[in-house]
């Protein structure tokens, strides 16, 4: 069988995604826009986050011409292939490009349908919904869309999976910038904003009397969708490439359709994810978790069911096995266990459940109890979790070599499968951050309370949703850089004359790159704490100044300058990103080239362990301390205002940096190293000191 | 411009002004240069009220805009004994306002609140401002604090907030905290299982308590009583406030 007509079917299921994507666009572009005073609130914050999208794409075009411009010359060496860096580099382009569109659109749409969502509630909890999630639907579809069509195109043309690597690192490229950037913007205005408006000054969340509340809410939009999006966005092909770079390396004995199959697996998710779309529906007064949850169970169920059909089928047709079927397996381990660990996470971070509610019950004896106690629970999160890792791959490892294909490329396919309901899982997180702004525009606006209610109901799913959305990410991630770090070892064999990498821990080198590799995450999560707490400062003395020079702000009778904020927040976030973005690309290939191929898988074990420790660590004690607040202040444990409120806000304030700018920002810096790794793995394996 | 007196119960004084009350509350609670912070609770005063103690006239006087035209924000008549000298004639509306200025108006009621089972938590706002634990209720504590209880125990006129104990009104040792934002929660329990176990009618939780409190904890309302009697100034629903006043609501519930 030609395998070229799965790589057409690819580009065409890219376009229908897309297509699908513009259709919601539109969709949510025509509804009802609110009255002037909701609109006004809605354009600063458009304006605000146009303000930093510029910026950051500015900032990635010049990234991407130097790190293209690298590539081009690096690779341009091996005489075998002459034009093999200037390929690899236009794909590292069109990677950061299709990344950027697709994050550039959900932005677009979030930053209309927040206003939208707001004015579709004083209708009904089931019409603002509607709005919202498909405006998340846009973002979703785009962004699988444009991977699928970006990852079928570039392999259509040359037919080489080492060129794919450059489209994944670029579209990693982007994501480092956009998650780790948005995570220190989103912060900083949301610290900055809670502290001089609620703890000094004494004004309520969401209030247009705060200079820096504009800036919050353009930070919801780009932390949390134009950045999560890249993240996931990141994983995704950086797991499809994966999982096709183990295709390759056995395509000589198993067949050349076990590189595709990633991508045909990718085909199915998006199939699915259309069909989910259509069965997430709110009622008049319904519950809008539900509905979430619900589409992205159906979702697991259809794609399940699609994926046997279509092994089933071909090989059927076939009159053979073409596709084995433990890849099968794997792929619904992968995604069974992706669904599973994400709702893992829901516990630890509901107040329905133990952790929260002991939380709030021992922050009425002060804040050190807070913050001992949501750390534990942050601690005991991680076990679940790499437990489920740990299941995921060795189910998938040992099903592929019962089944005859090699154990690794069960792991790879089992990754794909976690991330092929990309489309819904995206959907559900930007609508989070949609709804999070709709309800701070309906108060912002004085809409009236029911409305207001409304959006609130909307905005606590979406806070659960997107807890379920990062412990999926991070776990996805996890499984991705397990399947990365093989293909590594792959490339390295390769250009190695055949000899494989064998990593020996009595071997000082890879003992040396496994220490220096679990010092990068947590040296990097630092990094960006600190950009945090110092643009907050410089946020914080800005609001006072405000505050200071002009009573009528305070009064109402004036218009803070919310412009300020939003370049404070911009410009600081992407001045402090320098530092950490370069040492996720430079380190792995200074280790690389000083303690050579052993030492660099070394450092890549290191840092994929403690990453994924840290990054489960901080996204949920982060989200505990969160809704440990939240609970407080919904009238448990003495309500807002008591001492066990005072307490639960400064773990709050704690977990803020943790669970939105750290925490998620690691998933996407392991895997933009284990890419470094194997984009420069035929290098590295010919030139190192040791 | 309109002068109008304002009778101030955090911290206890009377006051000229030429703002409106919406507009003195969010000046007195915030300052013109945000150089204060805090809630305030104030009564409209009978502009034609005087006293012979309190040089009203003077301080009207005084109260004229400045030379740019803006209002005068105030003048300060008196800072000692206002409370015992106004009469419950002179009482006009009541404004509470929030930390961040937002000023909440009620009006005098002419309906005292139903009796409740259970025990009582008054804040005393001024003169002072201690926090009780009382059997009595509202109109029974103004007659203790009028010499009814006991002839130590007389002050000639006083304002206090009933506040909320929830389930502890009745289950002092086992009842639910739930929204209870008061500190040393167990103190205020073994205060009011006093009430229950010994034979005293009143007790004191918190000697120092500060002046202020949070507005959301009020539960009938607010009292002035003097040896003339007793008036309410009875807090509107939560429903009602959420109603008409969100955005005091949403700051009042901070």
């Amino acid at each position: 069988m030609n395998n070229d007509i799965w790589l057409v079917a690819g580009i065409g299921a890219g376009v229908v995604s897309i297509a699908a994507s513009l259709l919601y666009y539109a969709w949510v572009a025509g509804q009802d826009p609110g009255g002037e005073k909701a609109a006004r609130i809605a354009l600063w914050i458009r304006e605000g986050a146009s303000t930093y999208l510029k910026l950051l794409y500015t900032t990635l075009l010049v990234v991407a011409v130097i790190l293209g411009l690298v590539i081009a010359v690096v690779f341009s060496g091996d005489s075998t292939r002459p034009l093999h860096g200037i390929f690899t580099a236009l794909a590292f382009g069109f990677g950061s490009f299709c990344s950027a569109l697709a994050g550039w659109l959900g932005m677009s749409i979030a930053v209309r349908a927040n206003v939208r969502t707001a004015t579709a509630c004083s209708r009904s909890i089931g019409a603002g919904f509607t709005v919202a999630f498909k405006a998340g639907a846009v973002m979703g579809l785009a962004m699988v869309g444009v991977a699928v069509l970006g990852m079928s195109l570039i392999y259509l043309l040359w037919h080489d999976v080492e060129i794919i690597l450059g489209f994944s690192f670029g579209a990693s490229s982007l994501a480092l910038l956009a998650k780790a950037g948005g995570g220190i913007f989103t912060k900083t205005a949301d610290i900055a904003a809670d502290l001089v408006g609620k703890v000094e000054i004494g004004i309520p969340e969401d209030d247009p009397r705060n200079p820096a509340v504009i800036a919050d809410n353009v930070g919801d939009n780009v932390g949390d969708v134009a950045g999560m999006g890249a993240d996931i966005f990141d994983s995704y092909v950086a797991a499809t490439v994966a999982a096709m770079l183990l295709g390759a390396s056995f395509a000589a004995t198993g067949g050349a359709q076990y590189v595709v199959l990633p991508l045909i697996l990718c085909i199915l998710g998006i199939a699915s994810s259309i069909i989910g779309l259509q069965f997430v529906k709110v009622g008049p007064d319904g519950k809008p978790g539900r509905a979430l949850n619900f589409g992205t169970v159906f979702s697991c169920f259809v794609f399940a069911i699609l994926a046997t059909a279509f092994f089933g089928g071909v090989n059927w047709a076939a009159g053979t096995t073409v596709f084995n079927w433990g890849a099968l397996i794997a792929t619904v381990a992968g995604l069974g266990i992706g669904v599973l660990m994400g709702f893992t996470t829901d516990y630890f971070t509901n107040d329905e459940h133990n952790p929260v509610r002991e939380v709030a019950r021992v922050s009425g004896s002060g804040t050190g109890l807070t913050i001992i106690t949501g750390f534990s629970y942050g601690l005991v999160s991680i076990a679940p979790a790499v437990v489920g890792i740990v299941a995921a791959t060795l189910v998938s490892y040992f099903t592929a070599q019962a089944f005859g294909l090699p154990g690794i490329y069960g792991v790879g396919i089992a990754a794909v499968g976690m991330l092929s309901l990309t489309g819904i899982v995206v959907s559900n997180d930007a609508y989070g951050p949609i709804v999070d702004n709709a309800k701070g525009i309906a108060e912002m606006s004085g809409m009236d309370h029911e409305v207001v209610d409304r959006a609130d109901v909307l905005d606590s799913a979406g806070n659960t949703a997107k807890a379920i959305t990062k412990g999926f990410s991070i776990s996805a991630a996890a499984l991705t850089v397990l399947a990365m770090f093989a293909a590594y070892t792959e490339v390295i064999a390769k250009y190695s004359g055949g000899k494989g990498l064998l990593l020996d821990l009595q071997d000082p080198l890879v003992l040396s790159g496994i220490l220096l590799g679990c010092i990068v995450p947590p040296l990097f999560s630092a990094l960006l704490m600190l950009a945090v707490t110092k643009n907050a400062f410089a946020m914080i003395a800005e609001i006072r100044r405000q505050f200071a020079a002009d009573p009528g702000i305070l009064a109402g009778t004036s218009t803070p300058d919310y412009k300020t904020c939003v370049a404070i927040a911009s410009s600081g976030a992407l001045l402090a990103l320098a530092f950490p973005a370069a040492l996720a690309v430079l380190l792995p290939l200074a280790v690389g080239f000083i303690l050579g191929p052993g030492g660099l898988g070394g450092f890549l074990g290191g840092s994929i362990f403690t990453g994924v420790v840290f990054a489960l660590l901080m996204s949920n004690a982060g989200g505990l301390w969160d809704n440990a607040k939240k609970y407080i202040e919904s009238g448990n444990c003495g309500g807002p205002g008591s001492e066990a409120h005072k307490a639960a806000v400064v773990g709050d304030t704690v977990g803020d940096p943790f669970k939105d700018t750290a925490g998620p920002s690691l998933n996407t810096l392991i895997t933009v190293m284990s890419l470094v790794a194997s984009l420069f793995a035929p290098i590295i394996a010919r030139f190192h000191i040791f | 411009m309109t002068q109008h007196l304002y009778l101030s119960l955090m911290p206890e004084a009377l006051i000229a002004s030429q703002l409106e009350p919406e507009e003195f509350g969010t000046y007195y609670a915030v300052g013109s240069e945000h150089k204060t912070q805090g809630k305030a609770a104030f009564f409209e005063i009978d502009p034609g009220f005087r006293h012979p103690e309190l040089a009203i006239d003077e301080a009207l006087q005084r109260c004229v805009p400045h030379p740019d035209g803006v209002p005068k924000r105030s003048v300060y008549v008196s800072v000692y004994r206002v409370v015992e000298r106004v009469p419950l004639g002179a009482l006009g509306r009541l404004y509470l306002v929030t930390q961040d200025g937002r000023t909440l108006g009620i009006d005098r009621s002419t309906r005292l609140p139903e009796e409740a089972p259970g025990l009582h938590l008054y804040h005393e706002i001024a003169p002072l401002h201690p926090l009780v634990v009382s059997t009595f209720d509202p109109r029974a504590f103004h007659a203790f604090f009028m010499g009814g209880g006991s002839k130590y125990l007389s002050v000639p006129a006083f304002c206090w907030a009933e506040l909320r104990l929830g389930d502890l009104a009745t289950d002092p040792e086992r009842g639910d905290v739930r929204d209870l934002p008061y500190d040393s929660i167990d103190h205020l329990r073994s205060c009011l299982v006093a009430l229950t176990t010994k034979s005293v009618t009143t007790k004191i939780v918190d000697r120092l308590h500060p002046s202020a409190f949070s507005f959301r904890t009020l539960k009938n309302g607010v009292f002035f009583g003097n040896r003339e009697g007793l008036v309410i100034y009875a807090m509107p629903s939560a429903e009602t406030l959420r109603d008409k006043n969100f955005a005091w609501w949403r700051s009042a519930n901070m």
